[in-house]
């Protein structure tokens, strides 16, 4: 490894944007987030940081950023060390972070949350101003956005342009985009890159928080491997291939399924068929022309009917807002549906409390952890009863809650679905991403359930606590259940869903076996285009 | 050396900040109630008096003695009650300043108690029941505004505080009058009284109804499935939909259990609190007035944890109980209109963990003046030179 540590080393010293030297950073509750990190930035180039969940890649930034200090060693531009105290000195200085979950003002337009970051942001003058600077820059960037739309009302990839132009606004030398893929259509995420390439070569240096090895391979120049807190790689990219960074960054040797679905440029191993004459008839949960409106009121799931059978895993693929949300929220209780008709094992699940739903035998992953999965400020142990508080086991007389048994259930949960927390009073908000999925995967499972509707049950996760769920829903498959999976992760419905469907605009344009279509054929569907328009 | 001393003061500030902000809830609260008396510090000396002896009485005046804890103990009791009525509501999200209003309401029922002839502890256990009734049934009509309308909670309750009082006037002056004194209501009947626990002293029993009460709130929120609903929907109403959790019937529950506890107030200052055992002094009703809204400072200060609010509410009575003694203190008459401030200072102080976050921007002002200070300095003398 330590010849491909020196490979990024540039040819003129002096040229860098900024350096870390010997970065160690200890929280106060002990955790050693990074240990002895040196990177070098530079100009024109786009620098991949790669880890797994909770491998110090946001802490590194964060320090690169000056926005938290580090415990031991310094960061250093070539105009001296730098500290700041606050996100807007950073900018001041050039340095523009654009984070996961996004800091906009909902009800305010795009021009309003740039100006925002600006001094004396509502001035007439100011907005004008804004609005003029930003006209230009989508015009320069190739950005496009609405300016007069409250940002709530945009789609995320849209919120997230709102998000880069509003970095870019303020003049960076370096951009820090962190996860930015998670929440884009393919479509989205060849626009990004192209900018990003655009960007690079005006000479931004941009720095690429992921933990996709295709986009690595696709954008970067560079790449520096995080694990446990670690530097274990800084290579060229062209030095480089998918493989051995895996390797870096996974620190074992791959699962091979793993490494087709995360790896592979190619065509995808296709779900082989196991027996197609038991997924005739009616199914465990069986819905029929339901109709339902999204929040705005505008019709989102156009008069869908489908079963889901024991035994089976129905995939739902498509990009994020085709109305995905509202079909497992209609299914789950969440809400109601216009129109149709839907039944588990024969019983109506339309417009019955969700509590009523779970009695079916239902068990919800959400698609939202942080809003509907968990409760944060709640503990790990009572975040596991959440939904299943009002169970026997946990309930003695007098509605009181039987906390020995509800703390020995947790451990068990911990125990089984390798939770890693310090304990069963461990507040949810402390449980690394992957963790607090595997808590709720966890709370679901155990409910012993008939259907699992599963939502993004993936989505932010690692490879290795990835894998580890969609097995455990392979699992339930084999041992009968059935499962409703609806996921934006496309490779993932394709090598692990019996059945698929296409979402597109509220209807499926297409339910079939995943052997039947390739990936082009799907990349259509998904974009709205039918097979008969197709040529 | 500049470079060394910059590092320690940073360092300095960086821990200050850490420790604030990572303070314990319980720390929290007595570090309040130290800038509190601080502030109160200031201003009597200010105003010419020796803070340290009017602390001094007021501290004798409130734990000095068995007669003094008893009186402190005795006006904590109905803030016990009137700031858990505060912490239900918003341990399940809502902001409910009805406590007064329900004070009121309770107050006035539990005088109804004088009306039947019942045997000993049936007349207290019909007060009680009365009083609790009220005051639920004066939360009733901001619960059902806010479940069926959506209207605000804190408007309804506030408007309904103000209609309470006008209402508890009217009724005491003339339906609940005592016929022989106009000043005030007819009083409770020896018979239905708590008794005093310490005699010549104002503590009667009441004080475990309201302790009591707040175990039992305890017991709900944190031990049984009821509480358990009632604190995810406070804290994530999304996820406790989504975990099947009725958000209205949490809502209106804790709607109901507030004025339970507001009712029972009223009750242990009518029932429990010599030597009127009623009603008086006409439109002033000194001793209910601001009981409620005392309540919600005590139950910031506790936390929103009922066991926090006995420890709170103990502190809280004993400033208004030692307050009079220092008024009285010979040479240095403090006003009691200062423990008013102290308590607010208190109140404003809890918000200190919220202040230092400020602390960097202040820091940053600090820097660029001395920066703009430096240059300036060092200009100079160049063009003396020059």
């Amino acid at each position: 490894m330590s010849e491909t540590q020196t490979a990024g080393a540039p040819p003129a010293q002096a040229t860098y944007y900024l350096r870390a030297e010997g970065i160690t950073k200890v929280y106060s509750d002990g955790t050693v987030a990074l240990r002895e990190a040196d990177v070098e930035l530079h100009s024109n180039e786009i620098l991949g940081l790669l880890g797994e969940n909770g491998a110090g890649k946001t802490t590194l930034t964060k320090i690169l950023s000056g926005l938290l200090p580090p415990t031991e060693g310094r960061v250093v531009s070539p105009r001296g060390r730098i500290r700041f105290s606050s996100p807007r000195e950073a900018l001041d200085f050039g340095i523009g972070m654009v984070h996961q979950h996004f800091a906009l003002v909902g009800p305010f337009t795009a021009a309003e949350n740039v100006a925002l970051s600006h001094d004396r942001p509502f001035t007439r003058t100011q907005l004008a101003k804004t609005t003029e600077r930003l006209e230009a820059l989508m015009e320069e960037s190739g950005l496009h956005v609405p300016l007069d739309v409250p940002v709530e009302k945009l789609a995320v990839g849209e919120q997230q342009r709102v998000e880069i132009l509003k970095v870019l606004s303020r003049n960076v030398d370096l951009l820090i985009l962190d996860e930015p893929t998670s929440v884009l259509t393919p479509l989205e995420v060849d626009e990004l890159f192209t900018l990003l390439r655009r960007l690079s070569d005006q000479g931004t240096s941009i720095i690429l928080i992921t933990h996709k090895l295709k986009e690595v391979q696709s954008v970067t120049d560079r790449v520096v491997v995080l694990r446990h807190g670690e530097m274990v790689g800084d290579v060229k990219t062209s030095e480089t291939n998918t493989e051995q960074l895996a390797q870096l960054m996974v620190g074992q040797a791959l699962d091979k399924d793993v490494r087709a679905v995360e790896l592979s440029d190619k065509e995808l191993p296709i779900k082989q068929i196991r027996d197609r004459a038991k997924r005739e008839g009616p199914g465990v949960l069986h819905v029929e022309h339901l109709t339902a409106r999204g929040n705005t009121g505008e019709i989102t799931v156009n008069d869908l009917s489908f079963d889901v059978h024991g035994g089976e895993i129905f995939g739902v693929a498509g990009v994020e807002g085709n109305g995905q949300t509202e079909l497992v929220e209609s299914l789950t209780g969440l809400r109601v549906p216009t129109t149709g008709v839907a039944t588990i094992n024969g019983t109506n699940i339309l417009g019955v409390s969700p509590r009523q739903i779970y009695r079916l035998g239902v068990a919800h992953i959400p698609e939202d952890r942080w809003q509907l999965g968990l409760v944060l400020p709640f503990t790990l142990a009572e975040n596991a009863i959440l939904g299943i508080h009002q169970w026997k086991e946990f309930k003695g007389p007098l509605s009181f809650l039987r906390w020995g048994r509800i703390n020995a259930h947790v451990r068990e949960l911990m125990d089984r679905f390798e939770i890693r927390a310090t304990g069963p009073g461990a507040p949810a908000k402390s449980l690394s991403g992957g963790n607090q999925q595997k808590l709720i995967v966890g709370r679901e499972l155990a409910k012993d359930p008939a259907i699992i509707v599963a939502s993004q049950p993936t989505r932010g996760l690692d490879i290795g606590s990835a894998k580890y769920i969609r097995d455990l829903l392979e699992e339930m498959r084999d041992k009968g259940r059935a499962i409703l999976l609806v996921s934006a992760d496309l490779d993932e419905v394709l090598a692990r869903a019996d059945r698929i469907a296409i979402m597109y605009e509220g209807r499926f344009m297409k339910v079939c076996y995943p052997d039947e279509l390739n990936r082009e054929q799907i990349g259509l569907l998904m974009g709205g285009v039918s097979n008969e328009e197709a040529p | 050396m500049t470079e060394t001393k910059r590092t320690l003061e940073s360092r300095l500030l960086r821990g200050a900040h850490r420790t604030l902000t990572g303070l314990s809830p319980a720390f929290e609260s007595i570090l309040a109630a130290v800038v509190g008396l601080l502030i109160g510090a200031i201003l009597m000396y200010i105003w010419g008096f020796d803070p340290w002896k009017a602390y001094i009485a007021l501290f004798k005046g409130a734990y000095g003695g068995l007669y003094e804890i008893s009186s402190s103990l005795s006006r904590a009791t109905p803030l016990i009650l009137t700031a858990l009525t505060f912490s239900i509501c918003l341990r399940s999200g809502m902001f409910n300043i009805g406590a007064e209003g329900q004070l009121f309401m309770g107050a006035t029922a539990s005088i109804l108690v004088a009306y039947v002839v019942v045997p000993a502890p049936f007349g207290q256990i019909l007060g009680l029941a009365l009083a609790a009734v009220a005051g639920a049934a004066w939360s009733l009509v901001p619960a059902f505004l806010k479940l069926t309308r959506g209207v605000s909670e804190v408007i309804s309750t506030i408007m309904f505080n103000w209609i309470a009082r006008w209402l508890v006037l009217y009724l005491t002056i003339f339906l609940l009058r005592d016929p022989m004194r106009g000043e005030k209501t007819i009083s409770i009947p020896v018979a239905a009284r708590f008794p005093v626990m310490v005699p010549r002293t104002d503590l009667s029993y009441t004080i475990f109804v309201a302790v009591a009460f707040a175990l039992v709130i305890y017991f709900i929120l944190w031990h049984t499935t009821v509480g358990y609903e009632v604190r995810a929907a406070g804290l994530n109403p999304t996820a406790a939909r989504y975990g099947g959790i009725n958000n209205k019937r949490t809502m209106f529950l804790s709607f109901i259990l507030g004025g339970v506890a507001a009712g029972l107030a009223g009750a242990t200052i009518t029932m429990g609190l010599p030597p009127t055992y009623a009603i008086y002094g006409g439109a002033a009703m000194p001793q209910l007035t601001n009981v409620g809204f005392d309540g919600m400072a005590v139950a910031m200060v506790g936390r929103n944890h009922p066991i926090g609010i006995i420890v709170a509410a103990i502190f809280f009575g004993g400033l208004n109980a030692g307050g009079r003694v220092m008024q009285f203190y010979g040479s240095n008459p403090v006003p009691l209109e200062i423990v008013r401030v102290v308590m607010g200072a208190i109140v404003l102080a809890m918000a200190i963990p919220e202040l230092i976050r400020i602390f960097p921007a202040v820091k940053k002002q600090g820097r660029e003046l001395t920066g703009l200070l430096r240059r300036l300095t060092r200009r100079a003398p160049k063009e003396g030179e020059a």
